[in-house]
């Protein structure tokens, strides 16, 4: 009982750290551009293909997979705020339409869910760990892999938060999140902000991909429902705000892996769609939100 | 009356007369598919664009009706007529207790809430074995009786069902939208809810009301598309078939009704088209469809030559 408990916490903490490096960019962007980006999942996706690009393919080491996948999802993280968002923005020049940006990042969804089909075919592809081994705890045991993304989470968002709080441009992007119109008086460019959040939040999902690639395997709708998942997070955490997901994450991973002791395993993703619907009804604002919900 | 009425009618016209011209398996399955699709588009048009009530969640409502109508039909020998009322009914009632906590939500919200809840229905479709049959879904019950049994007349006969009932909803949801004090008032809430309230609208009745009609002509679609298509998985409520549907709106011109079907015969038009050229191009044209449209063309084809 007690042994796969602690098998169960532990297995909770990883998937924690994958939801947390998922959820917190979400939120970070959504904080601070207003956009809920449904495309989250699918640069999930690519970090995931750019690692068996190069880990695979071109036979390179599986620490450049990773900082490949968080580069090139950074660049097209930077690409995305001038070539859509911008446009959208400046046609409905202020008028609060956010609706629509949900729309434009769906179609974004679609269409590089099915351009990774037409480019790498829907087969299951298989990475190498980038670390091997097992650590051997007597109760139960944990693959050095799961440890490297729990390891990799705590690293990333330790930086992330410490950027935020630090960095003249970690507190610009704040800056932006509290008050566009001010941060902009204040001699702060906007569109640098934007594209700047947009390609470090899609970049943590990135990461994320080329660190689970090896064990959740790669496919073009692999980051989808993660998406859908990290939306009841980010809503349990308070909507666009990057602590209150990086807490949410943890809780909804441990409830999730203890729940199999009580109910059928495949019922365990409802309950953060459950644990959604309940918070909006209850507590709309979220865990740590303030305020009146938007 | 005006060009684009005249557009919308000659399409109409058009799009009936297909089974005589053509009289070829491929054309019919298709067209008829595309009309079922054009219900679900203005089902969502209905809610999302004279409402304002942006869903994410139809692709659960059309799967709602599709599972009830194929599930009642299986199990209890229910007649598909009787099916199709029960899948209409199932997606309205499930809409309306949607409705409620949709109340208190606005814009990203809403749209999360119905996403999930697509969700929900997805994965009790996947794991609820011994209703919805799992993963491979509802196969083998009856569709319609007392049509022509030859393989052409039977298709041309589904097809005209299908346009008929389609035709039908699509004219009474306008007829509320554009005729009815109701319509005036979901166009209210859509421009300002507050001002709406303000106004002595009563924008919890109307909400619901609207939430309750979208659901239930989903539904309805969902069973049209269970008996023609004689299988029902969890596929169908995947957010491919949403981001579909979505797409086939903004293609056509939001809350305008008539353009979404004209966008879904259309769009889905293109869509099966494409599979000559590679079954994976067709999604990445309604992806292209959705952003080119949202951003440059919002108001879709219905609104070409006028201002945004």
């Amino acid at each position: 009982m007690l042994e796969s408990l602690l098998e169960f916490v532990i297995q909770g903490l990883v998937l924690g750290g994958l939801y947390a490096l998922f959820a917190v960019g979400l939120s970070l962007i959504f904080g601070v551009l207003d956009v809920i980006n449904v495309a989250h999942g699918e640069f999930f996706a690519i970090g995931g293909y750019l690692a068996f690009a190069a880990v695979v393919l071109l036979h390179l080491p599986g620490v450049v997979g990773v900082l490949g996948a968080a580069a090139g999802t950074f660049l097209l993280g930077l690409c995305m705020y001038p070539l859509l968002i911008a446009p959208l923005r400046r046609r409905l020049a202020g008028r609060p339409q956010a609706p629509l940006y949900l729309v434009l990042t769906l179609g974004l969804s679609t269409f590089l869910q099915s351009s990774l089909l037409a480019v790498a075919g829907g087969d299951y592809l298989r990475v190498p760990p980038q670390v091997a081994g097992i650590l051997d705890l007597d109760v139960t045991a944990v693959s050095y892999q799961r440890l490297l993304v729990l390891g990799a989470a705590t690293v990333l968002l330790t930086l992330l938060f410490a950027f935020l709080r630090l960095h003249p441009e970690g507190l610009a992007v704040r800056a932006v999140s509290l008050n566009p119109e001010a941060a902009q008086a204040m001699g702060i460019n906007l569109s640098r902000i934007f594209a700047l959040t947009l390609g470090l939040g899609v970049a943590l999902a990135g990461v994320g991909g080329a660190l689970m690639a090896p064990l959740f395997n790669v496919y073009p709708a692999v980051g989808f429902p993660l998406t859908i998942k990290a939306f009841a997070i980010t809503i349990l955490g308070g909507m666009g705000n990057p602590v209150g997901a990086l807490v949410a994450s943890f809780l909804v991973s441990l409830a999730e892996s203890l729940s199999v002791m009580v109910i059928p395993s495949q019922w365990q993703n409802l309950i953060a769609f459950a644990v959604m619907i309940v918070m909006l009804l209850l507590r709309p604002q979220g865990l740590l939100g303030r305020g009146v919900s938007r | 009356m005006s060009g684009r009425a005249r557009l919308a009618t000659l399409v109409g016209v058009g799009v009936t007369a297909l089974p005589a011209v053509l009289p070829h398996p491929f054309v019919l399955t298709i067209a008829t598919q595309a009309a079922i699709w054009a219900l679900l588009a203005a089902s969502w048009d209905l809610l999302s664009g004279y409402t304002g009530q942006i869903s994410f969640g139809h692709a659960g409502f059309f799967a709602l009706g599709a599972y009830a109508a194929a599930a009642a039909t299986k199990h209890a020998g229910v007649s598909p007529w009787l099916g199709l009322l029960l899948g209409a009914a199932l997606g309205a009632a499930v809409g309306l207790l949607t409705g409620f906590p949709a109340l208190r939500l606005r814009g990203h919200y809403l749209a999360l809430v119905t996403l999930g809840l697509a969700e929900i229905i997805r994965l009790v479709a996947t794991n609820w074995l011994d209703l919805t049959g799992g993963p491979f879904g509802i196969h083998d019950f009856r569709s319609f009786p007392g049509l022509p049994e030859g393989a052409i007349a039977h298709r041309q006969a589904m097809y005209v069902l299908v346009v008929a009932i389609v035709a039908g909803s699509v004219a009474i949801m306008y007829g509320i939208c554009e005729r009815t004090t109701a319509g005036k008032a979901f166009r209210a809430i859509r421009e300002d809810e507050v001002l709406a309230q303000t106004l002595g609208i009563d924008t919890t009745r109307y909400k619901l009301l609207a939430f309750a009609l979208s659901s239930g002509f989903a539904g309805l679609a969902g069973g049209l598309y269970a008996y023609y298509i004689q299988l029902v998985s969890p596929v169908v409520a995947s957010a491919a078939t949403t981001s579909l549907v979505i797409g086939m709106v903004v293609f056509g011109g939001l809350g305008t009704l008539w353009g979404p079907v004209l966008g879904a015969l259309l769009l889905y038009g293109l869509y099966e088209g494409l599979r000559f050229v590679g079954v994976v191009y067709n999604l990445i044209a309604v992806g292209f469809v959705i952003m080119v449209f949202v951003i440059f063309f919002p108001r879709g084809l219905a609104g070409r030559g006028r201002s945004a």
